[in-house]
Order: structure tokens, then sequence, then C-alpha cells
């Protein structure tokens, strides 16, 4: 039976200061300043050679990585499609045509977006020949294929500068991820459809929703550096009677048109985007 | 002694007794009038201790120790999952399940511990299931047998050898009644009981009897004086209720722990709260960290590795004879620093037997050994020839039939001990009794009786040429001699002058130093010529003769340590653990028991022999010299508890002899004042007090009463102290492994602990997941966790100290500090090297993955950029972190075999 009689505060005080510092032997915390020292030396020295431990196997492992492709690509084997402008929060657009405020932040991303498909960006490219897989295993230096600006059509902001937002119209570029070596067969395209049919018009330029395949397959950061991935706007044009204040979309990519299924990268879906109207 | 205030039935007449308790006693109580007593009273039965509901012991195992650690973790998580429900974040039902997962590793180890606790209860309740007592009681003046326990205040009772006393009663008759008192006061010795009032102490006057004591031999009548919880057996029961349970010491060990680990996951947990803070993240992000830090800490798999493991062992002593009661008790066992035994059982066989002759003037020993089938002392003189027929011969002992093929030792025998040892002494040496009997027909027969203090029996002879009778005798050795006017000497009858009566007295007084019970032999071979075939014995006007009788020889006995004790006691010393003898016995032959079991070792001396020694009065001997003591209880009695504690310090080898279950108490208490964890074995009623207060009681599995089974936290299944050597191996062995367990166990706790902390300052995607880590925890873990409960035990683990409470930790500051900064930082960078290798080899170099924390986990972004210019969607990037949960995982599992595999070569590394 342990009776334990309480300490008095007084005296459990004063040795939780001889805990800290005993001035008898020097000690602090227990410890005396050469002990603290060595132990501090131990753990500089342990802790050291992990890290170096650590770094010299991180540089092992790293120069097993090749600059130019990394080594497995099994977790992207299909693309994903991603939209610009992108809203900051979900994907919901929220904009009235009245008030170009609303409006005015997608209107500059997307114009900022565009900056790198100018003309004046793209002299290093070259044109290529549509509708077949621009193939340059054998080439050192990649070559990338020039995207037009105008296929975007009434999307590409030369015509309108608010891409179709003022006139409720709004424009969203798609595009398909950037993936090494993806080489759709077939005939890629890019097709939106609303959940209420009816209630929007959709429009694709280029027409279909094309992607040419010439624009695959992508090289990597390093070899590929001017690469501009294809776009496909997708221009809706909401139907003045529909009454519903949201209209969802969502766009699917696919490598065949309907019927013909057999490439294994069939489909991808993507973004489902929500349009708030006032 | 005790101080219960008995009344003072001892000193009524007859017949006050009868006005007192309205009784009769011819005629017994009526029966009307005994059911009303009955009523008021209640039955003559002990109350059983009050049994803990089923549901408590259930609900105990739930709490406590370890639970306590993972309710909190279950708790803290689903605060953590409500907080983040209510934020909208994905990740939120992990929590929700952690503590479910934490939750049932409660419930299903607290089931399996309750499961493992039942069992053994179970094999204790089948050793008690005993035949309820009959006794027999004169009510409505006709004699009847009925169940003790309706037995009320008042009764006439009979009482014959054999029985056991149904209450405590007051003789009113007695024919040469003896009791065995040793279940209330431990002494062996039976003792005389008469109608006289002898003392003024009830206890100790010879006219009453109590209730669980065993009547030897004779008859007697009494009135009921007591029943049930108010016998004296009964009060002693219900002290040990009054003493509380002390927490095992693991159970301390485990809440040390406890708060170690607490201490831990708080600190670290508070400390990444602040650097969150002030890093700017949302207070209620940081809140979520701060929690899922301490659930982290959170050894999830060790409560049931730690409850598996002390099953494991606790099933393992059981197969060696020590049943533990609580799980928890099986460590107990390991850290005892003192064992005080029992003696009578415990060390002893519980039997009488023959260990010394003397004849031809010399002392020879006998073999006493538990199993012994010859006698190897020189029996080629005539002089044992004789006297071996005096023991064949005057004894009225017999086997009880049809045991022929069951070895001499485990015979049933009807006689009183000493008898009976003489009995299965014959038997060894001679061969079948019974026939020598047979041939030797009895003719006469005096029985022992207090006055006479001899036996004496007179036989015709088995040679048929020789047609005398012969007369035999034995009995108390002074008695005997005094009756002698020749001794034997080679076969020869010798005149006994004072020189022969001088080794006579030397012999006596040496075999009686050893404690023993010392019986002196004689005989005479009656004259033809006065005594022919025809004459006609008469025992009560003694027509023949009973002095001038020829001394052949003594016999002594004792009931002898167990063949395994004296190893055990030496195997207990090398351990570092004292063992004290306490019993109620007389002190000389507890001193002589210890002796020869080591307890006082050869070359120790007490006091008292360094007085004998040195010639000197016992006031001079310096008493520091002397290592060893026999404390009598009457000294203890007069003793102040810093005397006691000085015994107790300065004397390495102690025996308590002829103390009351009360002193038991206070010397248990005595050991536990000087820091010790005490073990103490017993049997008897009147030890339950004392096994309670203990640390570790251990009663007795085949002697022991049921009390002192109940007071017990563990039973030895073969009453053998030697069982209890094995149990304190086995209670080091599993402290030890235990020890392994949770460094191994902590180790990985940082491994999985690091990755949220480098998540959170970092910002990089999050290595392991808590699904992961359960899996850890509670899948691949275990297994090697319950397999260090098999490690063999180091060679010098019986010849450690036992560990101090105080300094040796089961997890200790050098344990924490080299599972957690050691190895399990270790650890940490071996699995960061996996996690980074993967992400590295699908594209996104540990430079890319810094600070990308918020984008990695944004829903809406789903061309997250690797190092190679790759676009990644929400679900690749997630699925991606999940190959990093595996990697990191796999790393952690094989690091954990590595380091376990490491273990078995470093075997010290604990130390």
């Amino acid at each position: 039976m342990s009776k334990e009689t309480k300490k008095p505060f007084r005296q459990s005080v004063a040795e939780w200061r001889q805990f800290v510092y005993n001035p008898n032997s020097g000690e602090f915390l227990g410890r005396t300043a050469k002990s603290w020292g060595l132990i501090l030396l131990f753990y500089l020295v342990f802790y050291g050679f992990l890290a170096a431990l650590f770094t010299f196997t991180m540089w092992v492992m790293l120069q097993t990585l090749s600059n130019d492709i990394p080594k497995y690509r099994d977790r992207i084997s299909s693309p994903g499609l991603m939209i610009s402008p992108k809203p900051d929060t979900a994907l919901e657009f929220y904009f009235n045509k009245s008030d170009a405020q609303s409006y005015a932040e997608y209107v500059s991303t997307l114009r900022k977006f565009l900056e790198t498909y100018d003309d004046s960006k793209q002299s290093q490219n070259i044109n290529c020949t549509p509708g077949k897989v621009f193939d340059q295993n054998d080439v050192a230096v990649k070559k990338a294929c020039r995207f037009n600006l105008s296929e975007l059509g009434q999307c590409s902001g030369k015509e309108d500068k608010t891409f179709g937002y003022s006139k409720g119209t709004p424009c969203v570029l798609v595009k398909m991820n950037r993936i090494i070596g993806l080489k759709p067969e077939g005939e890629p395209y890019i097709q939106c459809t609303s959940k209420e049919p009816g209630a929007v018009e959709i429009n694709y330029f280029p027409s279909g929703g094309l992607i040419d395949l010439m624009y695959f397959p992508y090289y990597g950061k390093t070899l590929h550096a001017h690469y501009l991935q294809p776009l496909v706007a997708v221009q809706l044009a909401i139907n003045s009677n529909s009454t519903n204040e949201e209209i969802a979309i969502e766009c699917n990519f696919s490598a065949f048109k309907p019927g013909v299924r057999t490439s294994k990268y069939e489909t991808a879906s993507c973004c489902r985007c929500c349009f708030k109207l006032p | 002694f005790l101080s219960f205030g008995i009344q003072d039935d001892h000193r009524l007449s007859t017949s006050q007794l009868e006005e007192k308790y309205g009784t009769s006693i011819d005629k017994g109580l009526s029966s009307t009038r005994a059911a009303e007593i009955l009523a008021r009273d209640g039955p003559n039965a002990l109350t059983p201790p009050k049994a803990t509901p089923e549901i408590v012991k259930f609900l105990k195992q739930m709490v406590g120790g370890f639970s306590i650690l993972l309710w909190i973790g279950a708790v803290f998580s689903w605060i953590s999952f409500g907080i983040q429900l209510a934020q909208g974040a994905e990740s939120a039902f992990d929590n929700l399940y952690l503590g479910v997962v934490l939750a049932v590793v409660v419930i299903l180890t607290g089931i399996f511990a309750y499961y493992q606790e039942a069992k053994s209860t179970n094999i204790m309740a089948s050793f008690s299931k005993m035949i309820p007592q009959q006794a027999l009681v004169i009510r409505d003046a006709e004699k009847k047998e009925m169940p003790a326990d309706q037995l009320v205040v008042g009764d006439i009772v009979e009482i014959k050898g054999g029985d056991r006393i149904p209450a405590d009663i007051r003789l009113i008759a007695a024919q040469g009644c003896k009791v065995d008192n040793s279940s209330l006061t431990g002494e062996s010795e039976p003792q005389s009981r008469s109608c006289d009032f002898t003392h003024e102490n009830p206890l100790e006057t010879r006219n009453i009897a109590f209730y669980s004591t065993t009547c030897v031999e004779g008859t007697a009548t009494g009135i009921v004086i007591n029943t049930g919880d108010r016998t004296i057996i009964g009060r002693i029961a219900s002290l040990a209720s009054g003493v509380g349970n002390e927490k095992t010491p693991i159970a301390i060990e485990i809440e040390h722990f406890v708060y170690l680990v607490a201490g831990v996951a708080i600190s670290i947990g508070v400390l990444f709260f602040i650097i969150s803070v002030s890093m700017r993240y949302k207070i209620l992000d940081s809140i979520i960290f701060l929690i899922g830090i301490i659930v982290a800490n959170v050894p999830e798999g060790l409560l049931a590795t730690v409850t598996v493991s002390l099953s494991l062992t606790a099933k393992r002593m059981a197969k060696k004879n020590c049943l533990v009661k609580n799980l928890e008790a099986v460590e107990t066992l390991g850290s005892t620093s003192i064992i005080c035994s029992d003696k009578t059982g415990t060390l002893t066989q519980n039997r009488m037997t023959v260990a010394h002759l003397w004849f031809d003037n010399q002392i020879y020993s006998a073999d006493t050994s538990e199993d012994q089938t010859t006698q190897p002392f020189d029996q080629s003189s005539p002089s044992w020839t004789a006297l071996s027929k005096i023991v064949t011969l005057c004894n009225r002992a017999e086997f009880r039939p049809g045991q022929e093929n069951l070895p001499i030792m485990k015979r049933v025998v009807v006689g009183d001990a000493s008898e009976t040892a003489l009995l299965k002494f014959a038997e060894v040496v001679l061969g079948d009794v019974m026939n020598i009997r047979a041939r030797n027909k009895k003719v006469a027969e005096i029985p022992f009786n207090s006055t006479n203090k001899f036996q004496l029996s007179i036989h015709e002879t088995d040679d048929p040429n020789d047609k005398r009778f012969l007369l035999v005798m034995k009995g108390a050795p002074e008695r005997i001699l005094e009756r002698c006017s020749t001794i034997m000497i080679n076969g020869k009858e010798e005149p006994l002058d004072s020189e022969k009566a001088e080794a006579f007295q030397t012999a006596y007084m040496e075999l009686g130093g050893l404690g023993e019970r010392v019986l002196g032999f004689c005989h005479l071979y009656l004259p033809e010529n006065d005594f022919p075939d025809t004459y006609t014995f008469d025992t009560d006007s003694m027509n023949f003769p009973t002095s001038n009788l020829c001394f052949v020889g003594l016999l002594s006995m004792i009931d002898p340590p167990r063949s395994t004790v004296p190893d055990a006691v030496s195997k207990c010393r090398s351990a570092g653990i004292k063992v004290i003898m306490v019993t109620g016995d007389h002190p000389i032959t507890a001193k002589a028991i210890a002796k020869s079991v080591g307890i006082i070792s050869a070359t120790s001396e007490t006091v008292e022999d360094i007085a004998k020694r040195l010639n000197i009065p016992v006031e001079q001997v310096n008493r520091q010299e002397a290592t060893a003591a026999v404390v009598n209880g009457m000294e203890l009695k007069d003793m102040s508890l810093q005397e006691l504690d000085e015994i107790l310090c300065n004397h390495s080898e102690i025996v308590f002899a002829r103390t009351s279950p009360q002193q038991k108490l206070i010397i248990v208490e005595g050991c536990q004042r000087q820091g010790a964890v005490v073990a103490v074995t017993g049997d008897g009623v009147n030890d339950s007090p004392a096994l309670k207060k203990a640390d570790i009681g251990i009663a007795m599995g085949i002697a022991g009463s049921d009390a002192a089974k109940n007071a017990a936290d563990m039973v030895l299944l073969d009453d053998n102290f030697a069982s209890i050597v094995t149990g304190v191996e086995e209670g080091r062995l599993i402290f030890d492994n235990l020890k392994k367990t949770i460094a191994y166990t902590l180790t990985k706790n940082i491994a999985e602990l690091c990755p949220f902390l480098i998540y959170i300052i970092a910002s990089i995607p999050m290595p392991i997941g808590t699904i992961t880590i359960l899996f850890i925890d509670l899948g691949t873990d275990i297994i090697p966790s319950v397999a260090l409960a098999y490690e063999k035990a180091e060679s010098d683990i019986m010849n450690r100290r036992p560990r101090n409470k105080k300094k040796d930790r089961l997890v200790n500051e050098q344990l924490a500090i080299y599972s957690y900064l050691q190895i399990g930082i270790m650890q940490s960078v071996g699995a960061f090297v996996t996690y980074f290798t993967v992400y590295a080899e699908q594209g996104f170099l540990p430079s890319t993955l810094l600070g990308v924390r918020v984008d990695w986990e944004n829903n809406a972004i789903n061309d997250f950029e690797d190092s190679y210019g790759q676009q990644w969607t929400k679900y690749q990037r997630t699925y991606l972190q999940w190959t990093g949960y595996t990697a990191f995982f796999v790393s952690i599992t094989i690091q954990q075999v590595l380091y376990l595999t490491g273990s078995w070569w470093d075997k010290n590394m604990y130390y």
C-alpha cells in the first residue's frame, strides 16, 4: 500500500529547480554539459549520416531515371480532359452577360492562356500533315506542330474579345492532357452533352470537336519544348426559352466515332462543367 | 493472538452452557427451536466472497491501461471525423473507420482477456466442488446425520477421528480426542482436546474445537457455540475481504507506458499544432492535424499483442502447474523479490516420515524422499531386527485394503500421522507388514494415551520353537527409558548404566534439535514359565511387567522437505529472491526444515547460534554478524514496526515461527515497506488475508482451502514450491519479451508518424494513409509481435536480480529513445526513399513534390503537371498516391522484418 504523502508545493518546486539546473554537479536537466554535448554530438553524427545516406540513395535513384521520359507511365494510361478558363473553386461558371465584371476574369484567363498560341510564339513550329500521327522517334530534335488559333473560330478571341460571354454564348476551351507517347488512333474528337437536351446548343471549333492526329505523340518537356497541345473550343448558345438557371455540361473524349470501339484510348470523360445563369 | 472477542464459553460449566443456549446435553435442541435459530443466524457456512458480477469483470477488461489509450484515440478520431465531415473533406471517413477499428480492437481484446480469465476460473471451480459435509447431531433426543450447514448454536454434536469439526464447539465430553489445527494456526502437531478449561485464552484452551479443523483421533461431544461467519475461521476469512488488492507491477508499468506515449503524442501534437498555425494553416485544419498526430501515436496493435503474449505465458505456466487467475499476475512472479512461503505442504511433503534411527549407539539417516522404495541404512545389526519387530507390531495403523498396486508412499492409511509414518517405513524395509502382524498374533494391547505416554502390545512370536510372548512398547523416549533396565547393543542385552543413558540423552537431544518427533522403542520376551500359552492378559489390571524392559532404539520423524525444494530455493537465491519461511509451527522444527531446504544456509548462524558457539549471553552478540534469524510469533507480537523492518533489512535468511494470520499480514506489509514485490504462498483459510495483501498470492491447488484459492492470484496445481521457480522464470521471460514487443511496436510508430509530420511541413502528397497504417499495426505486425512472446529466455535470466520496481521499467527512457529517435527515424528515412522513388519513377521528381499539397488535393485541378510535362487528373494522382501508400507500407513492413531478424542477433540491445 503506497501511502504517498503529498510533498509540500515549495519542496517540489525546489526539486524541479534542482532538476532543471543543479548548481552542485553542474547538471542541466539531469545531465552535465559534457554529457549533453556528447549526446548532441552523437545525434548530429547519427542524423548527419542518415541524411547523407538518404541523399546518396536518392541520388543513385535519380541516376537511374531518364531526363526525357519517366520510367513508368502506367498510372496515366488514358488522358484526362481539362478546360480553360478554370473557375477558382469547383468547375462552376457564374456570369451575367450584361455585367462585364462577372466574366472579366474568365476572359482574361482565356486571353492569357491563348497567348502561348499566338502566331509570334509559334515561329519555330512547323506545319504538319493533318490527319497523320507525327512520328519523330528517329529525329533528335523534335519539332512542334503549329496550332492555328483561327481554328478556334469565334472562340479565338480575335473577333469577339469577350469570347462570347457578352452575348451569352460563352466559349470554353477543352484540352487533352499531355501524356508522353500517347498516340490516339482513328479520329479523336471531343463531344459535350447537356443534361437537359434542347436547353443549350453546342458548337465546336474546329468543327465536330475533332483533334488532329498530327499533334501526337508528345515527347516530354525537355525534348519537345515548344509543343502545343491541340485545343477544342466549345461554344454554348443557351436557348433563351430555357427556364433553367443552371446548365450542366459534360465533355468526353473519344478516339472513334460512335459505333467503332476498338482502341484502348476509348473515352476519357472530363470535367462536368456547370453554368449558372442569372 | 487474535484480538477477536470470543465469548467466554470455555469458562462456563456444562449446566451454565445448557442454560445459555437453551439446550439439553442429552436431548439436544428441538427441531422447531433449531429451525428458529437457523432462520435467525443463517446456515452454518462461510459466506463466499462477494463475486464480482460477470458484466463488471467484462467491462473491467475494456478499460484501464492500454484500453484507455485506445478509447481516447477512438474518440479523437470521431471528433476529427465530425469536423472533417462538416468541412466536406473527402477523406473524412478514414477517421470514422479508424475510430471504429480502435473500438473494435479494445472490445475484441477485452473479450479475449475475459475469456482467458474465465477459463482459469473454471479450472478453479472444478477444484472446489466438495462433498457436502455431514454432522452427527442430537436433536429431539435422537441422533441424526444431517448436513453440517444445518447446524445451529446450541446443537449437541458428536465427533470422532477423521471428522472435520462442523462448527466452533465447546467440548463437554472427550475420549483421547486430538485435533489438527493446522488450517487455523499452521501448526502441524495434533493437539489434544478435553472438556477441561485450561487457559484463559479461548484459542489456547483445550475445551474448544474450531470449525474447519480436523479431529485426528478419539471421540468427543460438544455444544455448538458459533456457526458460519461467526466462527473463528469465518472471522479470519472476513479479514481477507478487508484487505485491498494491490495493483500488479505490470499494470503499473503499462500505466507508465501509457503516460509516456501520451506525453510524446501530446508534445509532438502541440508542437506541430503551433508549427501548422504559424505556417498559416487554418485553425480547424491544425486541430485536425493535432488530433491526427495524437491518434497516430496510439499503438493500435499493442493491446492485442500484450494480451495474447500474457495469455500464451499463462497457458505455458498452467502446463507447468501454475494456474494464473489474473492475466497480469503472470508477470508479477517475475519481479518478485521476496517469497514468504508457508512451511507445511509447500516446502514439506505434509506427511510424517521416519528421518532418523538410533540403535547400537549410532544415528542412522533414513531416506525421506517422496518415492522411496528401499532404505539405504545398515540393516545387518540384530538390534535393527529387534527394533523393526517393535515398529511393526506396536502399531495400530493399517493400510486401507485394495491398494496393493499403489506405491507404498501413496497408499491411504487409517491411523495417526506418526503411526502412518512407522507403518510405511516398516512396509518399505520389511515388506508385507500385515502378514508379519498376522504371524505374530496380538494378544493384548494398551493404546496410547496422554497420561501413560506409551503404547504397548503383547504378541505371540512367529518362531514355532519359541513359545514366549513378546511385549513391545513405544512412546515418549524419556518415559520408555524410565521403564528399561537394559539396552540392546548389537543384539545383546547390556545393563543400562549411566554412560549408556548419557549416550541416549545425547542422541535424543540431537534428534530433538533437528526438530523431529522422537519415539523410544523397547521390548521384553516374557518368560515362558510365568506366562504360558494359556495366560490371559488383562490390560486394566496390567498383569504383566511394564518395567525392567530392554531398550532397543529411537526413531525420529519429521514432515520432510519435498525433494525438489532445496534446488528451487537455491535457484531463487541465485535469482536474487529472498525466501522467508512463515509458519505456525515450532521454531525448532521450522529452523530444522529451513536448514534442510536451504532457506537458512549451512554456514549462516542466528544470534542464538552465535551465542551458543561463543558461550556468551544472547544480548552480547553483535546482531550484525548473524545473517539468519528465527523469529517467534511471541517476539513478533512485542515488536514495533521499526524493529520488524530492521530484522527484514539486516538478515538475509529469516524464519518466522508460531505466527498468527494477522502477523503474516504484518510480515507481508513489512516486506512491502522495503519496496519489495512480495509473493506469499499458503493453503489455509488463515493465509487468505496475507495472500490477498501480497503482490502475488499463491495458493495450493491440492491442499489449499477455497478461501485461500479465492484470495490468491495464482494456484499451484501440484502444491510444489519448485513450480514457483518456473513461474518466476516465465514471469521474467514475459517481461523481457514484452520489452522487445514494445520496442518493436514503437519503432514503426515513428515511421508511421513521420510521413504525417512531413506532409504538414513540406506539403508533399500524403505518403501513407490511415487504413494502410492500420494494416501494419493490426495486420502485418501482430504476428511478429506475438512471435516475440515465444522468444527463449536468455541464459542468465535466473541469475539476475529481480528488477527494481522503480528503476527497471518496462519502457524506460532508453528504450523509447532507441525506438523513437534511432530505429524509428532510420525506418522513416528508408520508407521515404521508397516513397520518393515511386513518385520519381512515375514522373514526379522529389523537387516537384515539395509544397504541392493544396493543388495536389484540389478536386478541380485535372491537369496537374509533373516533372516531364505530363498532366495528371485528380483521379490519376490519387491512384498514384495509393501506390505511394503501398510503397511506404511495404517499406515499413520489410524494415520491421529486418529489425526483428536483427534483434535475434543482438540479444542484449534492450538492456
